[in-house]
């Protein structure tokens, strides 16, 4: 298997686990929605369950499922100028992020390891297992910003973005 | 305004400029500030997941958006088409009214714009080219305009998002919406009557009155939904986010056992399909939550309405200020970013000045929605240059005379409250 199989392997169990999440806040609404109509019985667990999944799908589903292609961005200039100023573009803002992101690494590792000392309420879970996914995410971002800096840096044009298949849900 | 701010827009504007997505560039500018200020650089985190973590409204848009593809993964298109064009169809200028119609009712299912576009935007695009009945161009041009309809009639994420940042009612946004959706949808129609004769529209082979029963009733689950989705949210009986999984549930149930055109495959695409808008969208609330707490800190949104206040405004001079400049704002930003970012530090200067939030609400949502149609930055345009296969300048010819009576139509319920009060009202709102 090369390289690109290989990613291209893990980029699909990481929408496995986007689908997954999202099927599981679903299903949670809907267990909640049962018990507390069907049976006067609420249940906890299901709501908290919920807002941790939403948190979990935006910032996995950033940082491994997304494409440059389906990103958010204001693409005006990005996609109207020739393929040298584009990569002076992208090289600029790419070294921004990789810089700042990098700069706030440390601190909220530390935000999120403190936050041990609380638990969520029904789930049991400590409060940094439910955070650590902010870490991960940033770690992958920098990484991602990184990698692309390294082609842009040796001259390969960035991907413009797919107007289709970008969505802000308006 | 400090200059660490003043660093930070900057930062944010430029990185925005050189193509970075709007939410990461939101977060770099606000770790910017918190830098020079030397503040703990910690807070981002912070800001962004207990943001993220308690805004449990927010959950009505995945499932919303889930609801509407489990809606569309099923024949139910066809079949609103078979029952739009049984109504209007029979009109000159039958297709484009069913255009419309279809956006209108696919409204109630559906709470965002693009989506609406990229569902029914192919199938309205053969339909009306075929035979060279309409120009490409305007057939573009319509299922974009008429695409704006879909978050004005509730549901609607543009007005979740405003319910969270000015702590409105959802239900009665959602109300409030609906009699503008439907004046959008009138001038439309009105516009493409108007037109029809002059461009010599076709007409549609009539569909007899008697199949109307047989294509309503096929087409009726698919119409119920927006109903059941008011029976729970003004009941009471459910919270707008339980509300959202039922409409989810429901469309899910509808396809599968009604339609029997659902499979776990189909399942795993729509379930995917809105796992990825949801994580755009939430990029960018996350952007917004950490960029806000710069905002706040700067006390933003008080100098706003201090300086307004200065120059004694009217309830009235404020409403048009803010449409002129939303509307500018809208040819050239991404409409989530504007609602997220410049609205808020609108909110207090609105509230100062008596103007109801509710109706503030609904006219801003209108105004936004305008934006994805206004040229040069318009993702509706951009969506329909693509599938349309038009150029831009063609589908913007097409687009313009829509885009005037829409702004009319805005200035109708900007001027006269009651168009979107009047509903709410009728349920029990105090104002």
């Amino acid at each position: 298997m090369s390289w690109l199989q290989a990613g291209a392997w893990l980029r699909r169990r990481a929408e496995n686990v986007a689908a997954g999440l999202l099927a599981a806040m679903f299903l949670a609404f809907v267990i909640q929605i049962v018990f507390r109509y069907g049976f006067n019985f609420p249940v906890g667990w299901a709501s908290e369950l919920t807002v941790a999944t939403w948190l979990w799908l935006v910032l996995f589903g950033s940082a491994f499922v997304l494409s440059e292609k389906e990103e958010i961005r204001f693409d005006l200039i990005y996609s109207a100028v020739g393929p040298r100023v584009r990569i002076g573009m992208a090289i600029a803002s790419a070294l921004a992020l990789v810089v700042l992101y990098g700069a706030s690494l440390k601190a909220s590792f530390d935000y999120v390891s403190f936050m041990k000392v609380e638990k969520a309420s029904y789930l049991k879970i400590r409060m940094d297992w439910m955070y650590s996914i902010y870490v991960i995410f940033l770690v992958a971002i920098i990484a991602r910003y990184a990698w692309l800096l390294s082609r842009l840096l040796r001259g390969r044009d960035p991907e413009v973005g797919d107007v289709t298949k970008v969505s802000s849900g308006l | 305004m400090s200059i660490a701010f003043t660093l930070c827009l900057l930062a944010i504007v430029a990185l925005s400029l050189l193509g970075l997505p709007i939410g990461h560039a939101m977060i770099t500018g606000s770790v910017l500030y918190l830098w020079v200020k030397g503040i703990d650089l910690g807070i981002a985190a912070e800001q962004l997941l207990n943001g993220m973590y308690s805004s449990y409204l927010l959950l009505a848009i995945p499932l919303f958006i889930l609801a509407a593809e489990f809606m569309n993964s099923g024949s139910i298109m066809d079949r609103l088409l078979r029952f739009c064009n049984a109504l209007v169809g029979r009109w000159r200028g039958g297709l484009a009214h069913v255009n419309v119609v279809q956006s209108i009712i696919f409204a109630g299912m559906s709470g965002s714009a693009l989506a609406d576009a990229a569902s029914s935007g192919k199938v309205m695009q053969s339909l009306m080219t075929r035979d060279g009945k309409y120009t490409p161009a305007f057939a573009a041009a319509l299922t974009a305009v008429s695409s704006v309809i879909g978050p004005i009639i509730p549901p609607s994420i543009p007005m979740v998002l405003y319910a969270l940042i000015s702590d409105t009612s959802i239900a009665y946004l959602f109300l409030g919406g609906v009699i503008p959706g439907l004046l959008l949808g009138g001038v439309q129609m009105g516009l493409i009557a108007a037109a029809a004769k002059k461009r010599n529209f076709p007409v549609e082979a009539a569909v007899p009155l008697r199949e109307l029963p047989r294509v309503t009733w096929e087409a009726f689950p698919a119409l119920m939904m927006p109903v059941i989705l008011f029976g729970l949210l003004y009941s009471g009986v459910t919270t707008p986010t339980e509300a959202a999984a039922a409409a989810a549930a429901y469309s899910l149930l509808v396809s599968a056992i009604l339609y029997r055109s659902v499979s776990w495959g189909n399942v795993y695409k729509s379930l995917l399909g809105s796992a990825r808008i949801t994580i755009s969208i939430g990029m960018l609330i996350a952007g917004a939550l950490v960029f806000n707490y710069v905002v706040t800190v700067e006390n933003v949104p008080k100098t706003v309405a201090a300086m307004f206040k200065a120059y004694e405004l009217s309830p009235f001079t404020f409403m048009l200020l803010a449409n002129i400049i939303l509307l500018i704002l809208g040819c050239f930003l991404e409409g989530t970013t504007i609602l997220l970012v410049i609205v808020p530090v609108m909110l207090p200067t609105a509230a100062a000045l008596g103007i109801d939030l509710v109706h503030f609400g609904v006219v801003v949502v209108v105004n936004i929605m305008i934006g994805l149609v206004t040229p040069p930055y318009g993702l509706l345009l951009f969506m329909m240059v693509k599938i349309g296969d038009v150029s831009l300048t063609e589908l913007v010819k097409e687009v313009l005379p829509f885009l005037w009576v829409m702004l009319g139509a805005l200035a109708l319920m900007t001027l006269i409250p009651e168009i979107v009060l009047f509903l709410p009202k009728l349920f029990g709102y105090k104002g």
